[in-house]
């Protein structure tokens, strides 16, 4: 297990390495942080231009470019973005928004995954398990951004209409700057207001699909051998389907639940913007790519990688573990 | 029961985590907020949709950013403000009268008296000393002249010799080398020079390049306006900036308690139910035909209006593509438009008082315009525009399509991507021009104004046709880039790469003409002269829209760069 760990990792290495350069490569030939001055009028003088490309190492070759940035990170230094803020200064606080906002959406959407997987598989065909079905597929259908405007449009509306005051909102973290004026239950309640919203159409989302998986891996289960023999030694239904049945079929939702926390990382990036989260997909659209900043993308490039490949490595690491069967050497 | 059990267990655990994870939200600390002051009532939410800025320093690319010119038109004041109608007015809390033009002897200089109650927020008074250092931190954007290259731009600036204390310190003196007609656009926003001055050229520089970021605020604090932005009220990561009434403020105290700037990004739907919730007390998004449409669906809690702003669409001709170096091919081209048509077709439907822009130099609302336009150019005229190509040997052929000499007349017309207006703009031109014998096509172009690296850009001149808008001021000088003829390599921002010594040399004299009838008259000249290269053809002058909620009062579009919050402090909420 040890070595297999270790020699993910350093594969891991690899990858990174190879998609940071073909990122930069192309941000770099595409992307040009000095075109919004050119048609400043009146014009910043030349000298301007050419202290900007010298302070962002435009003059420099292509690999010069990659290696100082390549240094840098090795050592901790992202660069600085064209406004020279260091990138290592934004990130921990763009993760922590994006963290925050998709870490109870996916208790949430495993916990509804694994209840109406489960009930879909032993009452198959049932009319639970229709409506269910049904349910799945329409959210699987709903585009991101649809589904959060009508959250907002009708839910947060009719809600807020309900208690005739504004219980659910749909912009930001908080009321902004209330944690001036508030503090206590008024500043919670008012966080978790703003928290309803976008995790529910984030849970809601994944948990449709996820929850298929579930279906599928239980019904297999339920058909084995070892569970009628559990059955004909006379445990007791319940006992057999969560005991026997449940533990093994949540071995196919664990990989996919850990891929899906390692890419929803890289950015709920609609669901972000949205609901006007500063995550890391904001941070992507519109720091990174919307100002040309090569040293942004790159740094949210990095971030996502790392987290896509260690929760890849933690699915392995929990498929063993949670299959005895499977030895990884 | 057990099951039950577990599920309460689940259902708390659910419960408390949401709480942990809606308290580590970020968020600046308790304390220090709206009770500050005596002044002002409530507190309304300004929905930013431009990018949350990095750095606040307004002199550098950094803080060169809408969203800073918000944030500082009251905190930082300078001598003129600008009015809706555009006009200039002097700043009546800063200054303690007009200020004055002297242009005897072939010279400039200019006297401000600062009103005597002026003092910045920590009680150090406003001096002559702060516009010599405003003055000296802008003048010069070279290193071996004691400059600083981070600058993004000098202009008038370098023209002033001195700025000295006249009687006492709060009388300024500032005389020019060479007059310089916009020098109301000058000490727009004052800078601090007991903060930020140094004696040492480089240390000063330094201080420039690293500016104000944005997680250290302005520098002190400080602030010479209604409102002041502390360090501690500004939520980096949340991008929300509250603004709270400057205690020092010796002028009409604030209507409100708070003003809290927060960005919401530039979808228009976030905006839209932002304002419809009452999240969003004001909102100033660019307008989109649905967005005007959904938002005037909320009257009367919501009010709204749309207005006409100083930037401004135009067809740029680039003159050494082929058939348009020719002056028939652009005065066909010209003719062939019915730009009512286009108005009509794009921001008429925002408002019924988009006109057809016909100058360069001025704006439709501007005192100074004047439709300077031939009667030719004014309506479509396709006889008249197949008659000049004709007159100028060009030959209809058998596809509707003019020729000469084996060369079909075809232009491409290249805009910006993802631009539904300009997108439109173009489309309704093709048949237009298709009926007077001229091949158009649209073209999205990505690298349009990107660098001279790039092929494609106006910088390289790989383009044919192009629709843009400039982005301007009420100070009309800064145009003189784009007209000017251009100079071997350096165009300035004559993309059209088209100019007359004649032209030249009136700007010459519109730079350094301080009477402004004078300047009018001359702008106007220019504009004439400019339709009759018609290397440029202007179409109109983009909208800006704003919406509020019908209980806060004041509340008043100023389409120029002074922007929404020029007048923020007179805004009540009931």
């Amino acid at each position: 297990m040890f070595f297999f760990t270790i020699r993910r990792v350093i594969a891991s290495v690899f990858v990174l390495l190879a998609s940071s350069f073909l990122v930069f490569a192309l941000c770099a030939a595409s992307f040009d942080p000095l075109s919004k001055y050119y048609t400043q009028n009146p014009r910043p003088p030349e000298s301007f231009f050419n202290n900007l490309r010298e302070q962002l190492g435009l003059n420099d070759n292509f690999f010069v470019r990659y290696w100082r940035w390549l240094s840098g990170v090795v050592t901790g230094n992202f660069g600085e973005t064209i406004n020279g803020t260091p990138v290592s200064e934004q990130l921990p606080g763009r993760l922590m928004v994006t963290g925050r906002m998709i870490l109870l959406a996916i208790i949430i959407a495993v916990i509804l995954a694994v209840v109406v997987g489960v009930i879909g598989a032993v009452r198959q065909y049932k009319p639970s398990d229709y409506a269910f079905t049904f349910l799945a597929y329409l959210l699987i259908a709903l585009p991101t951004f649809w589904f959060a405007a009508i959250l907002k449009e009708f839910v947060a509306g009719g809600v807020n209409d309900v208690f005739g005051k504004q219980v659910l909102y749909t912009i930001g973290e908080e009321t902004p700057g209330l944690s001036l004026y508030a503090s206590g239950w008024e500043l919670w309640s008012d966080r978790l207001g703003h928290l309803v919203l976008p995790t529910v159409s984030l849970a809601l989302l994944s948990f449709a699909a996820w929850s298929r998986f579930q279906r599928s891996a239980m019904l297999d289960v339920l058909g084995s051998d070892y569970m009628r023999l559990a059955r004909a030694k006379g445990l007791p239904y319940r006992r057999v389907v969560m005991k026997h049945g449940l533990r093994n079929a949540l071995i196919p939702l664990t990989t996919v639940v850990a891929l899906g926390i390692g890419t929803l990382f890289g950015g709920a990036v609609i669901t972000e913007q949205v609901f006007v989260w500063h995550g890391m997909g904001e941070y992507l659209l519109q720091d990174g790519i919307g100002q040309n900043d090569i040293n942004v993308v790159l740094g949210w490039l990095l971030v996502s990688a790392v987290f896509v490949v260690v929760f890849n490595l933690v699915a392995d690491v929990l498929y063993a573990v949670l299959d005895p069967r499977i030895r990884l050497s | 029961m057990k099951f039950s059990k577990r599920g309460a267990a689940l259902l708390a655990t659910g419960i408390a985590g949401a709480m942990v994870l809606s308290a580590c939200g970020g968020g600046s600390s308790s304390g220090g907020g709206g009770e500050s002051g005596s002044s002002g009532q409530g507190r309304v939410v300004f929905g930013e949709s431009t990018d949350f800025p990095e750095n606040l320093f307004p002199y550098i690319a950094a803080g060169n950013a809408t969203s800073v010119a918000n944030l500082l038109i009251r905190v930082l004041p300078g001598p003129y403000v600008v009015e809706p109608d555009f006009s200039v007015k002097w700043d009546q809390d800063l200054l303690a009268s007009e200020p004055e033009l002297d242009t005897s002897g072939g010279g400039q200089v200019n006297t401000y008296v600062i009103n005597p109650d002026a003092v910045w927020s920590d009680g150090t008074p406003i001096t002559a000393e702060d516009f010599e250092f405003t003055w000296r931190a802008n003048r010069s954007s070279d290193p071996a002249d004691g400059g600083c290259a981070s600058l993004l731009g000098t202009t008038g600036y370098e023209q002033i010799a001195s700025v000295e204390a006249g009687d006492d310190d709060k009388t300024v003196t500032v005389t020019y080398s060479t007059p310089f007609s916009d020098w109301q656009s000058l000490f727009g926003n004052l800078l601090p020079a007991h903060l930020m001055d140094n004696e040492d050229p480089v240390a000063l520089c330094d201080t420039i390049t690293n500016g104000w970021p944005i997680a250290d605020g302005i520098v002190g604090d400080i602030s010479a306006g209604p409102w002041q932005i502390k360090k501690e009220n500004i939520d980096v990561g949340g991008q929300i900036v509250v603004l709270t009434p400057n205690p020092e403020w010796w002028g009409e105290p604030t209507g409100l308690a708070q003003l809290v700037v927060q960005n919401i990004g530039n979808d228009p739907t976030t905006a839209v139910q932002g304002i419809q919730s009452g999240e969003l007390g004001v909102i100033y998004p660019q307008p989109q035909l649905d967005l005007v449409d959904q938002i005037q669906g909320l009257e009367p809690n919501v009010s709204s209006d749309v207005t006409f702003g100083l930037s401004f669409e135009h067809l740029d001709f680039n003159t050494t593509y082929g058939p348009l170096s020719e002056l028939a091919v652009r005065q066909a081209f010209t003719m062939a438009l019915d730009r009512q048509e286009i108005v009509d077709q794009t921001v008429g439907q925002f408002s019924s008082d988009a006109t057809v822009l016909e100058n360069r130099i001025y704006f439709n609302n501007q005192p100074q315009y004047q439709d300077t336009a031939p009667d030719e150019y004014k309506t479509k005229n396709t006889a008249l525009a197949k008659q000049t190509l004709e007159g100028a040997g060009w030959v209809l052929g058998s596809d509707g399509v003019y020729a000469k000499n084996g060369q079909r007349l075809t232009v491409q017309i290249d805009t910006t991507a993802n631009n539904p207006l300009r997108q439109t703009t173009i489309e309704v031109m093709i048949p237009q021009l298709a009926e007077a014998g001229i091949e158009a096509t649209f073209n999205a172009n990505p690298d349009i104004f990107a660098g001279a690296d790039k092929p494609t850009s106006l910088e390289a001149g790989g383009f044919q046709a192009a629709v843009f808008a400039w982005v301007g001021s009420p100070f009309r000088g800064a145009t003189q880039s784009i007209y000017e003829q251009p100079q071997g390599d350096a165009i300035g921002q004559n993309y059209s790469r088209q100019g007359t010594q004649e032209i030249d040399d009136l700007f010459a004299q519109f730079q350094v003409e301080p009477d402004p009838d004078k300047q009018a008259e001359l702008g106007n000249q220019i504009d004439a002269l400019l339709w009759g290269q018609v290397a440029t053809v202007p179409l109109y002058q983009k909208p800006t829209f704003i919406a509020y909620q019908s209980s806060i009062s004041n509340v008043e579009d100023n389409s120029t760069q002074a922007g929404p919050l020029w007048n923020s402090e007179t805004w009540t909420v009931q």
